[in-house]
């Protein structure tokens, strides 16, 4: 840490790693649902559950972006955030919203579009936080004068965000239409100007971490960012499968989406040759595991796991079941949840004024090694579950309910799973609250270890 | 490669796909229209949206294959259930489903007659988006017996088979609509929803000539078609056959199916001895 108010990010790291466990809290408990009678159907349905699930890992995950991103435009861009006011302003006015909408869930209060349920007031604050936040780093970019291309792919992708957040404000009487666009959010967030959020803070990583010229690892996130709209734009078809639009996007989605594993496949071959340049040398081993984790996990979840289930001939007995969940969860967690662990890992030593070991405490270890078994086992348990339900239910025509009652033992794998990953995010925070430290004064700036900044 | 070649590269495909992507979606709003049968969104069906989603059904059904997995899909319910009975259920879905026996239930949402009405009016409405043949076999709420669902083997269009007319009625039976398997298996004991039709023509036979059956037809085949066109002629007593003295049956089979098709029905019918 070079500047005082890099220091902005901690607070933000500490709401989205709350958040963060609280998810846990509703995944577990909508997974447990599917294990049969429901104490709590009359008072905490599973559609409440469900919604506060998804909200929370799409709120968390934003707020540790920002985070990630007022720690990081500072030192790119060389100069002091333009305000720390403001930014703590935003985290208030945000994590507010979140709360309020956790708590209406659970009262009823939904818009009921699938993950952009967050009623229209509650969206209204989502844009005005966003415009806060994208005018307090642009200010910050002005100031300093400087745009690498490392922090203009990470602002792009959050300037992004915010404008393809927009169409989820409107409302179309034509259920199709309104689901076409939903997409447009949704897809395009995850699949598109996300993964310019992903890429630019793996780039950040690989040239702190390994040390690997600057130049060489930004050219290659432009062919990466290049890579990821050709596949990401048009691969939006492949959600416009049999909804009641034209014939022709289905060939477009089975072709475009086809090349989104090569997305995945850059990245993790990005950061394993910039690995091979360097080898472990960074002290801060639990960073490049987080780091190396998210290439990995996301070329295996977001790549391979979409590609199964993305091609139309298949998706025509696979669409609605529990295949999609089988991708999502393995996708979300490797392309975003890993790359912002890894930011949050990468950032506290010099949050803390620490040495750049000081995180590889054993606690971590374990939640690393926990989050990734236990969500590989859930990746399995939803696949096994949802294979034999495109067999049962699809194919041969069994009913919904019946073919339920036969995918019980994977529901059972589900839950175990799902306990070995809480344990592991629960480390996770125990570590950063209680063993991390908490963040102190930046050192003066010639006291700076020359390590922290190889390719600077 | 430069690095300003992969600048470029990165502009250029961006902007390309962006461009065919603007293209492709105006041509879509363009399609919508007749895709969407659009003319037929009146102030039921927008009005059913909102009740859909003010009710959050979306974070446990799927629709047109989106949403949660936690319950059946519904966009062919319509065609499969029919209004009278769908409006019974979601008064009051623990009578035709029980945790006990399904593992899950959907709570009692209280809704009031009106809302009931325009969500169902939105799922008919949703029934007919051409989802160009998805899905491509009927994905059914409930029914266990494989030797029921003999759509699931695959049978063959009708044209296809023969001009039997009993082939040609147990082609019928198994598609979708009008979704007679949906709710009927045709394996001894399988109750669906509606009756088991195995040994119907014993059954109806008996049916006809007990002293408390409230029909016109004098046998099983005049049975089986007034059952089919006018369902509460005579109506079978159960939880979910019927409610209120009113079979739960669609009653519009006699518009819906023309002449030759109920022949065909009941000449496959017959034959479930």
């Amino acid at each position: 840490m070079r500047y005082q108010s890099q220091r902005v990010a901690y607070p933000y790291f500490v709401v989205a790693l709350l958040l963060f466990g609280l998810q846990m809290v509703f995944g577990l408990l909508s997974a447990a649902k599917y294990l049969g009678p429901d104490p709590l159907l009359t008072i905490l349905p599973f559609d409440v559950t469900k919604v506060i699930h998804t909200n929370l890992l799409l709120v968390w995950l934003l707020t540790a972006f920002m985070g990630a991103a007022y720690y990081l435009v500072p030192e790119e861009s060389r100069v002091e955030l333009y305000s720390v006011r403001l930014a703590y302003v935003q985290l208030g006015l945000w994590t507010g919203m979140g709360v309020t909408a956790v708590v209406g869930y659970m009262f009823g209060w939904t818009a009921g579009n699938k993950l952009l349920e967050q009623p229209f007031p509650l969206k209204i604050v989502i844009v005005i936080v966003m415009l806060m936040f994208l005018y307090n780093l642009g200010m910050t970019i002005r100031a300093g004068g400087r745009l690498t291309t490392t922090e203009g792919v990470l602002v792009g992708g959050l300037a992004f965000t915010a404008l393809l957040y927009l169409p989820a404000l409107f409302e179309f009487d034509n259920y199709t239409v309104s689901v076409f666009y939903r997409w447009w959010t949704v897809h395009l967030w995850v699949e598109g100007v996300w993964e310019m959020i992903q890429g630019a803070l793996l780039a950040f990583l690989l040239i702190r971490l390994s040390g690997v010229d600057r130049e060489v690892l930004e050219k290659w996130l432009y062919v990466i960012v290049g890579l990821t709209f050709i596949s990401g734009i048009l691969g939006t078809a492949h959600h416009y499968y049999w909804i009641g639009v034209p014939r022709y996007w289905l060939p477009i989605g089975g072709f475009f989406s086809a090349l989104e594993p090569f997305v995945f496949l850059a990245m993790a071959m990005y950061a394993y040759y910039a690995i091979r340049r360097s080898g472990f040398a960074h002290p801060n081993r639990m960073a490049l595991h987080w780091t190396i984790g998210s290439a990995v996990f996301s070329a295996i979840g977001a790549g391979l796991l979409g590609l199964a289930h993305t091609w139309p001939a298949v998706n025509k007995w696979t669409h609605g079941t529990l295949i999609t969940p089988m991708h999502g969860h393995m996708a979300f967690f490797g392309a975003y949840v890993m790359i912002v662990l890894g930011m949050i890992a990468y950032a506290m030593p010099g949050l803390t004024g620490r040495s750049e070991d000081s995180r590889e405490t054993s606690a971590h270890f374990w939640s690393f090694w926990l989050q990734i078994s236990g969500m590989f086992g859930m990746t399995m348990a939803f696949a096994a579950a949802g294979i034999t339900q495109t067999y049962l239910e699809r194919i041969l025509s069994i009913g919904y309910l019946d073919t339920q009652l036969k995918l019980q033992v994977h529901f059972l794998m589900l839950v175990a799973t799902g306990i070995l990953f809480t344990a592991g995010v629960a480390l996770f925070l125990w570590d950063f609250f209680f063993q991390a430290g908490r963040p102190v004064a930046a050192p003066p700036r010639e006291t700076l270890a020359p390590a922290r900044s190889p390719a600077g | 490669m430069t690095k300003r070649a992969a600048r470029l590269f990165f502009f250029i495909s961006t902007l390309v796909s962006a461009l065919i992507f603007t293209v492709l979606t105006i041509d879509s709003h363009r399609q919508f229209p007749k895709l969407t049968n659009a003319a037929a969104i009146d102030e039921h069906v927008i009005a059913g949206k909102h009740v859909w989603h003010q009710y959050n059904c979306t974070n446990c059904h799927t629709l047109l294959g989106e949403g949660a997995y936690y319950a059946p899909d519904l966009t062919k319910i319509t065609a499969q259930r029919g209004a009278p009975y769908l409006r019974e259920f979601l008064k009051n879905p623990g009578k035709f489903y029980s945790e006990e026996r399904d593992g899950r239930l959907m709570p009692t949402l209280n809704l009031s007659d009106q809302e009931i009405d325009d969500v169902i009016a939105f799922l008919g409405w949703v029934s007919r988006i051409d989802t160009q043949g998805w899905p491509p076999r009927p994905i059914l709420v409930r029914g266990s017996a494989v030797p029921g669902a003999a759509s699931a083997l695959g049978v063959p269009p009708p044209a296809a088979v023969s001009q039997d007319p009993v082939e040609l009625g147990r082609a019928v039976y198994n598609a979708t609509p009008p979704g007679c398997a949906a709710c009927h298996s045709v394996a001894p004991g399988v109750n669906i929803v509606g009756p088991t039709l195995a040994g119907l023509p014993a059954t109806a036979a008996a049916r006809v000539a007990a002293p408390d059956y409230t029909g016109k037809a004098k046998d099983a085949a005049a049975y089986i078609r007034e059952a089919i066109v006018e369902p509460n002629a005579h109506v079978l007593t159960g939880p979910t056959y019927a409610a209120g003295g009113r079979s739960l049956m669609p009653g519009d089979y006699g518009q819906t199916l023309t002449p030759e098709q109920i022949d065909q029905i009941v000449a496959y019918l017959l034959t479930l001895r």
